[in-house]
């Protein structure tokens, strides 16, 4: 037994109760509701989310970076003195087109091998590049949910959908995506449609195996008591919990995406080269890329590819931690 | 019992069999239950994990598909394939309560949409105002503050997210209750609110709760009559006083013999059976559902039924 | 220990002593003070049940002992003495590595937590065998089957191979429980030990925790918000509420004598104790939030008794008896009568009934 303390505590309470006024010791007002306010921790968790993102410093500063960049691919061409990215530049002294100029007062970075302002060419091939990063990112995003969602949680549907995926899963990315180059004109549209076929694949398998693990959670059996619709269980109890994870495979799509259009441009069957596009730009500064003195054609584009890569990259894990209510401490 | 003949049977359960698929094959859960809920009574169903108990619970409210038997609620079939008007009535009429309140509430939504949920499936919630006061008077009516309705249900204890998830059943204006061990996961203190309120909206609505529970001295306090469901059968059922007087099954009793008493004395002399099914002697003859008394049932044999009205004394 | 034993000689058998314990977490840039000053002596040999609702702090409390707060909490102040060293003042790993397991065990409410799901059960009794005793491999499992013989495994020559999977929830609690053993330990903290399991399995684990405990000699502290289980188990019986133990005494002190508000509110709103067809007694509201500072009794709030001090001093410790005390205004000699509810005063005319 904890006698010794008890006999401290005996003579504590005596003295602690000394100097007590006696009028205290009288029945208090009792207010029922007063009980239940106890605890309210005034908690949100879109701002939580926001508030453990902007935590980061790193995050912060890429996501500015990442702003400012696409801002400016848009606000460069309507700076007083730029040049056109697609016009071929003559030197008036001599007639001849200014080929492979090194980076300097006239040309920022540069000119490539028949003329062209590789300044002007980076910031609207990034332009074309994010613009399908994004467009197919967004779409991969839509389908991937709706297929995944309707995939993983009608039970009805599990059988054909799963057939679906297997077909179009069992056939390689590569070769649709050429059948695809090949049937339609190569351009910013079938570029588009062609990685929109193809993306939403993986997404929907994800949101798919996601869904199953917490389709038969108690909160959900209670919305199918209420006689909830699937549409409304899907969006109201199953996607709000997926956000960190689609947030993060969304933003791990869009320099995938990219990754795409440079792969696809470097067979061949990208983007014209009439149109400027990371892909473009990284796939003629390869070609050039023996020589020392030329490799800064390859080494622009590849630094703002890279950025965007791995700027995404950060950002989307960051935003998936950050929306991950575990984190929320 | 003995009046049961002139009650109004709310729900019936006939040789009810749920069958879930596991790798190779089938596993039955619930192996031909039958029963009745009158109306008006707490009607309780007791076993252990595994009995099958929240299993039965659960195709009543047609989350878990029936496998054979019947259930019928106010005389109508509502398992297998029903009418659209007969399930939306199914849906309003008949409301769960979930065992565990940290799980069945979602995390993602405010409670005003929680509590009204089962509006928009039956129509209710098309007028906004008219929502918005449903949910107010509903967590009134379950003890609650109203200014509760715009926070996320993590920001809630135990018994008051409990108390949600009542007032979310509630808003449905439901005749039958089937609440699943409702208070089995809340702490001591929090357990007696929820058990009166339970009580007290019984007696203001007139609610009949189907009671799934494994702590016989919670049933005990809350139901009328008890069953008793051994892994997947129910074994004795009576009315809860006669139960615990004259509990015959051997499995009954052993149930009631290990129920913790908070009485230290009584506790130290307690002297627990253990059950072992392989008491009965079923080679010869198997057992049946028999009423060895007015209104108490039990699964036995005609000998072991012979033994019980002894027991008995009759 | 009895209600009957001599203070004098129980103080000098005390294994551990916490005094003014004062543990502390960071949640989200707030710091809450899960325990407020608890304190606490332990007597060798003897069961106690430290008995609170979930937030009262009654697991983060025990686990203080052993060195396992979660990452974000600490020892704020207090000291915990335990075999001349206060256990309070530990910081480094390889302190705790001394103590925990070995002399202070624990057994947690979900037994898979506490196993390893890709080794033989008899392969992780045997490997803390080896750790702690030091013996040979071979003997080591022998010693492995011998343990799952004696908590009661059918067949352990057999089920030593098994994986946790493979044993019910019942016999993983065993498991647990042999490893708990298997170093010997002086004393055992069992958490909600059988919350997670049907009546007939919980009873059998309680009685083989007490044969366990006759035959090794250890000390059992039982963490459990089930009163039944406190009534079955407990010499001694220490209430927790909000982070302080607001009344310690013995099983019978406690359950038919009981002084704080907050146990007389958690005995008689047990159904076990209510009237069919009249509402039992019941708490109102929850429990305080712990980031905000408690004034007063921090119970006051759902206390419809409460007096008016409540709400501005903190009660200090008054003495029911030499093995007995609560920490509540009421038992001041200023304070008005309070007369407990009516199913404390049943308890009690029962008790005096069958004393007579």
């Amino acid at each position: 037994m904890d006698e010794a303390s008890v006999i401290v505590k005996a003579e504590a309470a005596a003295a602690a109760s000394r100097g007590i006024d006696p009028s205290l010791f009288a029945f208090a007002d009792f207010d029922r509701e007063a009980g239940e306010r106890i605890g309210y921790s005034n908690y949100s968790y879109w701002r939580s989310t926001l508030r453990v993102f902007f935590r980061s410093r790193l995050s912060v500063l890429l996501l500015v970076s990442l702003g400012l960049l696409l801002l400016f691919t848009f606000v460069q061409p309507l700076i007083p003195g730029q040049k056109s990215p697609t016009v071929i530049y003559n030197d008036p002294a001599t007639g001849t087109q200014y080929r492979n100029v090194a980076p300097g007062a006239q040309f920022w970075f540069g000119t490539n091998s028949i003329g062209q302002d590789l300044w002007s060419r980076i910031w609207s091939g990034t332009r074309t590049s994010l613009l399908i990063g994004f467009l197919v990112g967004i779409v991969e995003m839509l389908v991937g949910i709706l297929y995944g969602a309707l995939w993983g949680y009608v039970r009805r549907l599990d059988r054909p959908l799963t057939e679906v995926y297997n077909v179009l899963n069992n056939i390689p990315t590569t070769i649709i995506l050429m059948l695809l180059a090949y049937i339609l004109k190569p351009s910013f549209r079938t570029m588009v449609i062609a990685m929109c076929a193809t993306g939403w694949i993986g997404l929907a398998r994800f949101i798919r195996n996601q869904i199953v693990i917490i389709r038969d959670r108690e909160y959900n059996l209670a919305s199918r008591c209420l006689g909830t619709s699937t549409g409304r269980i899907i969006g109201k109890n199953l996607l709000p919990y997926l956000v960190s994870v689609i947030m993060l495979q969304t933003a791990l799509s869009i320099p995938g995406t990219i990754g795409w259009e440079v792969f696809l441009t470097y067979i061949g069957l990208g983007l014209p080269v009439s149109i400027p596009s990371l892909g473009n730009l990284v796939n003629e500064g390869r070609r050039i890329m023996m020589s020392p003195e030329l490799r800064y054609q390859l080494i622009f584009p590849t630094l703002v590819l890279s950025f965007i890569t791995i700027s995404l990259y950060v950002l989307g894990n960051a935003f998936s931690d950050a929306s991950d209510p575990r984190n929320h401490v | 019992m003995s009046q049961g003949s002139t009650r109004e049977k709310l729900l019936e359960v006939k040789a009810l069999r749920v069958d879930f698929k596991v790798k190779g094959g089938y596993f039955t859960a619930v192996k031909g239950v039958s029963f009745d809920v009158y109306k008006g009574e707490t009607f309780g169903l007791v076993g252990e994990s595994g009995s099958g108990k929240t299993t039965i619970g659960r195709a009543i409210v047609r989350i878990n598909d029936a496998s054979a038997g019947e259930i019928l609620f106010k005389g109508r079939k509502i398992n297998g394939k029903i009418s659209k008007e007969l399930d939306r009535e199914v849906v309003q009429k008949i409301q769960m309560i979930f065992q565990d309140p940290m799980a069945s509430l979602n995390e993602r939504a405010k409670v005003d949409y929680i509590v009204s949920e089962g509006l928009y499936s039956i129509g209710r919630a098309r007028d906004e105002a008219g929502r918005l006061e449903a949910v107010q008077k509903a967590l009134l009516d379950v003890g609650l503050l109203p200014e509760f309705a715009s926070r996320f249900p993590h920001e809630f204890s135990g018994g008051q997210r409990q108390r949600i998830g009542i007032a979310r059943s509630l808003i449905m204006r439901p005749e039958l209750v089937v609440a699943d061990e409702p208070i089995s996961a809340l702490d001591v203190s929090i357990r007696a609110q929820v058990l009166n309120l339970l009580s007290e909206l019984q007696r203001e609505r007139g609610l009949t709760y189907l009671f799934i529970a494994h702590d016989l001295s919670v049933v005990r306090f809350i139901t009328d009559r008890i069953a008793v469901i051994h892994l997947g059968e129910i074994v004795e059922l009576a009315l809860t006083e006669e139960l615990f007087a004259h509990p015959l099954h051997p499995y009954t009793k052993a149930l009631l013999s290990a129920i913790p008493v908070p009485d230290p004395i009584a506790e130290r002399r307690k002297c627990i059976q253990v059950y072992d099914p392989a008491c009965h002697d079923y080679a010869t003859e198997g057992p049946s559902w028999r009423e060895v008394s007015s209104g108490h049932f039990v699964l036995a044999n005609s000998a072991e039924e012979k033994g019980y009205r002894a027991e008995l004394g009759l | 220990m009895s209600a009957g034993d001599c203070p004098a000689a129980l103080a000098s058998r005390a294994i551990l002593s916490v005094r003014d314990l004062v543990v502390k977490f960071n949640l989200r840039g707030r710091v809450l003070t899960a325990i407020r000053g608890a304190s606490l002596e332990l007597a060798e040999g003897e069961t106690l049940a430290i008995v609170g609702e979930s937030g009262s702090g009654k697991s983060v409390f025990t686990k203080s002992f052993i060195g396992m707060e979660d990452q974000n909490g600490w020892i704020d102040s207090g000291s915990i003495g335990f075999e001349g060293e206060d256990l309070a003042k530990f910081r480094r790993e390889e302190d705790w590595l001394r103590i925990r397991g070995r002399k202070i065990s624990m057994v947690f409410q979900d037994p898979m937590t506490a196993l390893n799901p890709l080794r033989s059960v008899g392969r992780q009794i045997a490997e803390v065998i080896e750790l702690h005793q030091g013996l040979p491999p071979g003997m080591a499992e022998r010693s492995a089957i011998e343990l799952l013989a004696r908590v009661g495994i059918p067949d352990p020559e057999t089920r030593h191979r098994q994986y946790p999977h493979e044993f019910s929830g019942g016999m993983r609690q065993r498991v647990v429980i042999a490893i708990a053993m298997a170093c010997k330990p002086r004393i055992l903290i069992c958490d909600e030990p059988t919350t997670a399991l049907d009546v007939t399995i919980q009873a059998q684990i309680l009685g083989l925790i007490k044969a366990l405990q006759k035959d090794f000699g250890f000390t059992t502290v039982y963490i459990t918000h089930d009163l039944g289980v406190v009534a079955n188990v407990a010499d001694r019986v220490a209430v927790m509420y909000a982070g302080k133990i607001v009344e310690c005494g013995t099983a019978e002190e406690v359950f038919y004598d009981p002084r704080h508000p907050y146990t007389w509110a958690l005995l008689s709103s047990l159904p076990q104790l209510g009237i069919k067809g009249r509402p039992l007694y019941s708490i109102s509201g929850t429990p305080p939030n712990l980031f905000n500072e408690v004034v007063g009794d921090a119970f006051a709030p759902r206390n419809p008794q409460a007096l008016k001090i409540d709400f501005v001093h903190e009660p200090p410790a008054f003495e029911v008896s030499p093995t007995h005390w609560a920490a509540t205004w009421l038992l001041d000699p200023r304070s008005p009568p309070v007369e407990p509810p009516a199913a404390i005063k049943a308890m009690r005319a029962k008790y005096e009934r069958s004393l007579s």
